[in-house]
């Protein structure tokens, strides 16, 4: 990826601050300091609308829009079908994954993990992005 | 030494969220109670464990990720109707909540929590399995299925995704990803890296952030000293202070245009609307600075009813705590102050205020009794109400009852009127109850209670009807950091008094002083009001008669003070006295003129005086002091 990562525009999306505080840090680590949250899909759902975007890393369970509606909503939009969404969640159950799965997640990873497996997961996304 | 070298900042900052989430989730345990079968509910408070989940692996909570994760599995249970609420399970979860919380307390004490009670975890898992008898938990309990705990060796989700996602069709995604043993060799990868990318996490890694570790503190207690705010409040501080510097550019300038000899009209209008401005912008930010230490006490309301509820529970009442004006905002140092003495009044009333449910009935009650705690804000006041619907409060008693224990004269408890008798139980060593309740304890209380909210600057008022309950009402400044105060002089010396006690200034003249009992009143609208000199409050000698008086009012009572003159309001910054404390002196404060002033503690000085504070009428009559 030869982008500059600092180019990249992340958006976070957890209802629980500390979270996105975690995962934001843990982007940083990796040189993604272009980072805006949101704290429900609703939330995020109106920030994406507003354009700019090129990364969403979504948690699952929230209030309002959950993560996974939040993931049919942007596979439903045009303008946004194409953007990369990678879903965080602590749920390592089989139907959650195949629910993302089907729903088009980009990536999928499991609470608790660390900046290198984020940054495997994302290399991935790029990969395939590039290919 | 910590166990969380590295990650205080982070552990700091999931303390205060979960925290907050762990209230909620309690609070919504209680309404859960009442509505067995509310989605919504059952809903959140799953959420709710789940996230503190989350956070807690961040943080290598082991125990704590266990214990959630048995109770978020029981309300994935219930609320996808495989399970209903019982008794027994109530208590169970309220039980799980409780443990949790005792690990929050280990984390701030920067200490890994160790395991939950073995018989909780088993009872956890026995509820599970659905095997949850209503009193005997059996020893030996059947595995729960825990299948969503991330544990090494746990099937590989992560590869089963990549087949999903990857070389499968999303079509075809359920069935291929459904067949057993299959994900194995899709990608080909080593059953380590299978096991390490469905894991999330390399033996070797160590989760948690460690990102910049500038600004290390030390993890005990940190979070008291940390606070939540708006991040809009945080912007407008900013653009103020980021418009101060502006105008404080501007005056730079003009400061070297006059010192170069520039005085034209021009620069000193220039001059004076930069000064102007600055003083807006001032004390805009003071307020908008102000505002970031005020709190919804909604937080601090979060954790009564779980309180009441198990305190009712114990006392075998049933009882409900409404809560209305959580969104009342206020000084976050005085919540904190809050917190006891709320929870003495609110234990004062489920277990005293509150009948017996037999008591209840009898007297044609019903069952159900309401104790309500309230906020609202009242001018620049925050009153905080706790009233019951139980059976009030009797005088008579209360009056017996202090004599008995020698706490008041016979010739006190003779002129005691209704409220002064209420009062009583704010004595120390005063207890109605015979038998002290390990609940609300041994009389000691009340008296605390009072004095804690004196010390905030606030009382407290009682009111009761008997057989309709009895109503506390606390009375609180809006901040304790900035008081508006009235200066008033003694000859040339100002001093402030609180400007919330002041009701009008009046003009005291001789004719309309009349005197009651040797002592000086004057009569305002009616009403005798006794005239009190400022000088003789302080101990000064008089040095002339006083022209003006300051209407004030207590709690207690309603007076005039005699001053010989008064400069005006101002906005006074409290600075305490450091180990010194003069009597009937609040603290002190800086004039815009540089000169320091006496915050006077007028309660103080006037219980300190006793009723001696009165003078003669003579004292007001101008020629003779002219004479003397």
């Amino acid at each position: 990826m030869a982008v500059d990562p600092t180019k990249i525009k992340f958006l976070v999306v957890d209802d629980f601050s500390t979270m996105r505080r975690i995962v934001r840090n843990l982007l940083k680590e990796l040189g993604f300091t272009n980072v805006d949250e949101a704290e429900d899909g609703a939330v995020a759902w109106q920030k994406l609308q507003g354009g700019g975007f090129d990364f969403v890393v979504s948690d699952w369970n929230m209030p309002n829009m959950d993560g996974l509606t939040l993931l049919q909503t942007i596979r439903a939009n045009p303008n946004l079908k194409g953007l990369p969404v990678l879903m965080i969640t602590a749920e390592a159950k089989k139907e959650n994954i195949i629910a993302a799965a089907q729903a088009g997640a980009s990536g999928y990873i499991v609470k608790p993990f660390t900046a290198a497996t984020l940054n495997e997961k994302m290399a991935k996304i790029f990969e395939k992005m590039g290919a | 030494m910590s166990d969380f070298q590295g990650m205080e900042d982070l552990l700091q900052d999931f303390l205060v969220e979960a925290t907050d989430l762990l209230s909620g989730v309690d609070n919504k345990l209680v309404d859960l109670e009442q509505n067995p079968h509310d989605l919504g509910l059952l809903n959140e408070i799953f959420r709710g464990f789940h996230t503190i989940k989350g956070g807690a692996g961040f943080l290598n909570a082991a125990e704590l990720v266990t214990l959630c994760h048995l109770t978020e599995n029981l309300f994935d249970k219930l609320r996808t109707g495989e399970m209903e609420i019982s008794g027994p399970l109530m208590d169970v979860i309220l039980d799980a909540t409780g443990a949790v919380r005792d690990m929050f307390g280990n984390l701030e004490g920067g200490v890994q929590p160790s395991s939950a009670d073995a018989a909780l975890i088993a009872k956890l898992k026995a509820a599970l399995a659905g095997q949850l008898a209503a009193d005997a938990v059996p020893a030996a309990v059947a595995p729960a299925p825990t299948s969503g705990v991330p544990t090494p060796g746990s099937p590989d989700w992560d590869n089963l995704f990549n087949a999903v996602t990857g070389a499968a069709p999303v079509a075809s995604a359920t069935t291929v990803a459904l067949e057993p043993g299959m994900h194995h060799d899709v990608a080909g990868e080593t059953p380590e890296q299978i096991i390490h990318a469905a894991v999330g996490r390399r033996a070797t890694d160590k989760p948690g952030y460690q990102g910049a570790t500038s600004g290390r503190r030390d993890t005990e207690k940190t979070r008291d000293n940390s606070i939540r705010v708006d991040t809009s409040r945080l912007d407008q501080v900013l653009n103020l202070s980021g418009e101060i510097g502006l105008t404080k550019n501007r005056l730079n300038s003009l400061r070297s245009d006059i010192l170069n000899g520039r005085s034209d009209t021009d620069t000193l209008h220039a001059l004076d609307q930069a000064v102007s401005q600055l003083d807006l912008l001032v004390s805009d930010l003071q307020n908008a600075v102000m505002k970031t230490r005020m709190q919804p006490i909604g937080r601090l309301f979060q954790k009564y009813p779980r309180i009441a509820r198990d305190l009712a529970r114990s006392l075998g009442k049933d009882v409900e705590l409404a809560l209305a004006g959580e969104d009342t905002e206020i000084d976050k140092t005085m919540i904190e102050d809050l917190s006891d003495p709320i929870v003495h009044l609110i234990r004062n009333a489920v277990d005293h205020g509150v009948e017996s449910t037999e008591d209840r009935r009898a007297a044609g009650k019903p069952e159900k009794s309401r104790v309500r705690l309230e906020a609202r804000q009242e001018g620049d006041h925050i009153v905080l109400v706790v009233a019951d619907d139980g059976k009030g409060m009797n005088a008579e008693k209360l009056r017996a009852k202090a004599l008995e224990k020698g706490l008041i004269s016979d010739e006190e408890a003779n002129t005691m009127d209704e409220r002064q008798s209420l009062n009583l139980v704010f004595l120390p060593g005063f207890s109605t109850k015979d038998v002290a309740s390990d609940v609300s304890g041994r009389g000691v209380g009340m008296d605390v209670v009072k004095t804690n909210i004196q010390k905030l600057n606030g009382s407290i008022e009682i009111k009761s009807v008997l057989g309709k309950g009895t109503t506390f009402t606390i009375s609180l400044p809006l901040t304790l950091a900035i008081l508006p105060v009235l200066l008033v002089q003694l000859g040339q010396q100002p001093f402030a008094v609180p400007l919330s006690m002041v009701r009008e200034i009046l003009p005291i003249q001789i004719e309309q002083i009349q005197e009651v009992g040797g002592r000086a009143t004057m009569v305002v609208r009616g009403e005798v009001m006794p005239i009190y000199p400022l000088c003789n409050l302080i101990g000064w000698a008089p040095e002339q008669v006083a022209d003006y008086g300051v209407l004030m009012q207590t709690a207690e009572q309603t007076f005039i003070l005699a001053i010989d003159g008064f400069m005006g309001r101002e906005d006074a910054v409290i600075k305490s006295l450091e180990d010194f404390r003069p009597k009937g002196v609040a603290g002190v404060t800086t004039l815009s003129n540089g000169q320091i002033v006496l915050i006077l503690d007028m309660k103080e000085l006037l219980s300190d005086m006793g009723g001696g504070c009165g003078v003669a009428r003579s004292a007001f009559i101008r020629d003779l002091a002219d004479a003397a």
